[in-house]
């Protein structure tokens, strides 16, 4: 188990850094608060998906991956819930096959998103073998962490500048996770 | 990996991940990275910006008249109508920084037209696009012109919205991106006799 004191200023700068720099962005100047919502849920969630794959790797940590995937999932539907509240017109044309591409990776990444939260809900009901499974749940969670960090970093407002260093490397990290996650799983044969 | 842990069908798992892949980077190639005809019209730098100069039917050379000539309605494209408020108040500026200016022409002749009521809004810096809006009138040479503060991104990326809507020609609802960093943007109309 590693050293809380470790842990703990590692996953407050992890939680807290696209956080900070996204509502310290101009482009919230004067902005409704539905917006500012939806850019603070948004920045969470990027914190919650870079260490999913870290606690998956983690055997200890299934529980807190568990509760956290479910905290990632809310975080992006009130992150989109929000942009409704601002201006439903944008968010309908974003979603709409003439959205630009920036919605519409945001629209996969959520999809994906939410289908590797059910496989872990209905994981002891789905008629899948365990290798099935995590390959599954694996190539999902890549998929969110592509498409989603991908959806930051094209979309201006939020995380632009120094946020863009903080997404690509906090994707990279979490891309790592997933990869250092199945060699713990193949390991222990799970 | 035990050969009881391998998955029973390896073949259907390794054909459906590559199906999912597939469609992904086909919806991704697909898109239109603004949105559907909502092509970048920004410009930089201290040269003010130019639309298009009218060039003189050519002559037939054999004493018959120039044949008319027609130009290409503008149409609509998706997205133009969102946060449209009708009838913007009038005004020339809604702050500095930024200026939209174009030419308003008719579809029939290509001729410019004078006193055409064109409607404006986007984010700037001093509001969102149902608080910024404003309507300006062409000039005797089809020309419009109106300076905003600087625009932030709305919904990800800076846009802004020229409109026609009072009846006299076809209704028109623009929606156009820009960069951060621009001066201005260009955005002419064509329009066309309602009917």
């Amino acid at each position: 188990m590693a050293d809380a004191r470790v842990v703990v200023p590692a996953g407050a700068l992890v939680a807290g850094l696209p956080l900070v720099l996204a509502l310290t962005d101009v482009h919230l100047t004067g902005a409704p608060a539905a917006l500012v919502v939806s850019t603070a849920t948004g920045a969470l969630a990027v914190s919650a998906l870079t260490v999913q794959p870290l606690l998956a790797a983690r055997l200890r940590r299934l529980r807190l991956h568990r509760a956290l995937g479910a905290v990632a999932l809310a975080l992006v539907l009130v992150h989109v819930g929000a942009l409704f509240v601002v201006s439903p017109g944008d968010a309908l044309f974003a979603m709409s096959p003439d959205g630009p591409t920036r919605a519409r990776m945001a629209l996969m990444a959520t999809v994906a998103l939410v289908l590797v939260v059910a496989l872990g809900v209905l994981r002891r009901r789905l008629p899948f073998g365990p290798v099935t499974w995590r390959i599954l749940h694996a190539y999902l969670a890549t998929l969110v962490i592509l498409l989603g960090f991908g959806h930051a970093l094209i979309t201006q407002g939020a995380l632009d500048g120094a946020g863009t260093v903080v997404l690509v490397a906090f994707g990279a990290g979490a891309l790592a996770g997933v990869a250092l996650a199945e060699l713990a799983r193949h390991r222990t044969r799970a | 990996m035990t050969r009881e842990d391998a998955p029973r069908h390896p073949w259907l798992l390794g054909l459906t991940l590559g199906l999912v892949t597939a469609v992904v980077v086909a919806l991704l190639a697909t898109s239109s990275e603004s949105g559907t005809g909502s092509e970048d019209v920004g410009e930089r730098g201290p040269v003010e910006a130019t639309a298009p100069i009218e060039t003189p039917a050519p002559a037939t050379g054999d004493g018959r008249a120039a044949p008319v000539r027609n130009c290409a309605v503008t149409q609509s494209n998706p997205g133009g109508t969102n946060n449209y408020i009708p009838d913007a108040p009038a005004l020339e500026s809604l702050g500095s920084g930024f200026v939209i200016t174009g030419l308003v022409r008719s579809a029939a002749g290509c001729r410019p037209l004078q006193g055409v009521r064109i409607q404006v809004w986007l984010a700037t810096q001093t509001g969102g696009e149902r608080d910024n809006r404003a309507s300006v009138r062409t000039g005797s040479d089809g020309r419009y012109r109106i300076e905003t503060a600087r625009t932030i991104p709305q919904f990800g990326e800076p846009n802004i919205h020229v409109a026609y809507d009072d009846g006299r020609y076809r209704e028109v609802f623009i929606r156009r991106v820009v960069d951060l960093d621009d001066d201005r943007a260009v955005v002419n109309l064509t329009l066309a006799r309602d009917g």
